[in-house]
């Protein structure tokens, strides 16, 4: 039992751990694939936007 | 003069009116050729397959360069035709192989009962990486059947809101519990692969059918019999497939281009299908299935007589090193 509940935990510590240093290391596509001319300064929440 | 180039024009209009009647199709095509000159169909079918009509963009982006890749709509038909066929076999048809297996064959009992002896299988950290690689499987193949049939089998009962709201929670625990499982699967190899090298063992064991259909027949085995062998290269061989298909979703700019991206979609989802299916049988034989199974992921010790029974060898190979206790298959216990 101790095996598995240390395995979840686990789990979702990688998990976030995973989601943050991807957060951190990656551009938003509505930076990577959008040139300065055409950028928009706040895309929100729409399909382009940081989420 | 003017009178013969009047008598010419006339003639030539004779001709070209006959020539209209006589040929309907070239009458249009000399008279309408916008009308015939782009037709989509013709223009799709004519593009060979890996062919795609590309145009010129300013962002950084090569795949949007993609404005008609006619190989799509294969791929598109694969996901809504075909992919629900492979699913609906491999796991509705494991599901009920399984009940069948269990109503004519019954839970596999330990023949001579329970000993009350037990030795230690699976040590703490083989625990943990199993379990870490199942909770994270678990997870991924319920998310990833919701991202496959979802929309046709959850949609309807939780309506939009709901499924929405779900499959983007889904989608956010699939792309990052991907990783916690692929760390699984390389600890998971790299501690069990020397018990799962294939044998001459494994022959006989696979010709008697492990013992399973029949009461009271117990090939010898090490470790680990033929068919967790088999198990552990489907998880190690689909898991990898899996990953390396996976990576490609998850940073799909590293592709070269869409269609190849398409292709490590396809092979995400049929893998993924048969993963799912060999992953069933490996749940019901390691609990419903054989009595005293779990326990070895459970607490990790396993009573004297199940290991007698499902893995002799191993039994005198720890023994023989002072870690199992000796002893025949007498006490038995009841089953709890």
């Amino acid at each position: 039992m101790k095996s598995f509940l240390a395995a979840l935990a686990f789990a979702a510590i990688a998990a976030f751990c995973v989601s943050s240093v991807l957060d951190t290391i990656q551009q938003t596509s509505s930076v990577a694939y959008t040139t300065s001319g055409a950028r928009v300064g706040d895309p929100g929440n729409n399909l382009i936007g940081p989420n | 003069m003017p009178s013969s180039i009047s008598n010419l024009r006339a003639l030539c209009a004779a001709i070209a009116l006959l020539f209209v009647f006589a040929n309907p199709a070239v009458a249009q095509l000399s008279f309408k050729p916008t009308a015939e000159a782009v037709q989509e169909d013709k223009l799709l079918n004519a593009l060979k397959e890996g062919d795609k009509i590309t145009g010129r963009i300013t962002i950084p982006d090569a795949m949007a360069s993609s404005l008609i890749q006619p190989a799509g709509r294969d791929w598109r038909d694969f996901h809504r035709s075909k992919l629900p066929i492979i699913g609906g076999v491999a796991i509705i048809g494991m599901l009920a192989l399984l009940a069948i297996f269990l109503l004519v064959r019954g839970r596999i009992r330990i023949d001579h009962g329970f000993s009350g002896a037990k030795l230690l299988r699976f040590a703490s950290f083989e625990r943990f990486t199993h379990w870490l690689t199942a909770s994270c499987f678990i997870v991924l193949a319920l998310s990833g059947l919701n991202i496959s049939f979802g929309r046709i089998l959850i949609l309807p009962l939780f309506g939009a809101n709901a499924f929405a709201t779900m499959s983007a929670y889904g989608k956010y625990a699939h792309d990052y519990l991907a990783f916690p499982f692929m760390l699984g699967l390389i600890i998971m190899f790299l501690i069990w692969i020397k018990d799962n090298i294939p044998g001459k063992l494994d022959l006989d064991w696979i010709k008697q059918g492990g013992g399973l259909l029949s009461k009271g027949q117990h090939p010898p085995a090490h470790r680990f019999n033929a068919g967790q062998k088999g198990i552990f290269w489907i998880v190690i061989i689909g898991g990898a497939l899996m990953s390396v298909s996976g990576w490609f979703m998850l940073f799909p700019y590293i592709p070269a281009n869409v269609t190849e991206l398409q292709f490590w979609t396809v092979i995400h989802a049929v893998i993924a299908m048969l993963f799912i299916a060999a992953m069933l049988a490996h749940i019901y034989i390691g609990s419903v299935g054989m009595e005293g199974a779990f326990d070895a992921m459970g607490t990790g010790e396993v009573d004297l007589n199940w290991a007698k029974e499902h893995h002799s060898l191993w039994v005198e190979e720890e023994q023989a090193k002072g870690r199992a206790p000796s002893g025949s298959a007498a006490r038995p216990v009841a089953a709890e």
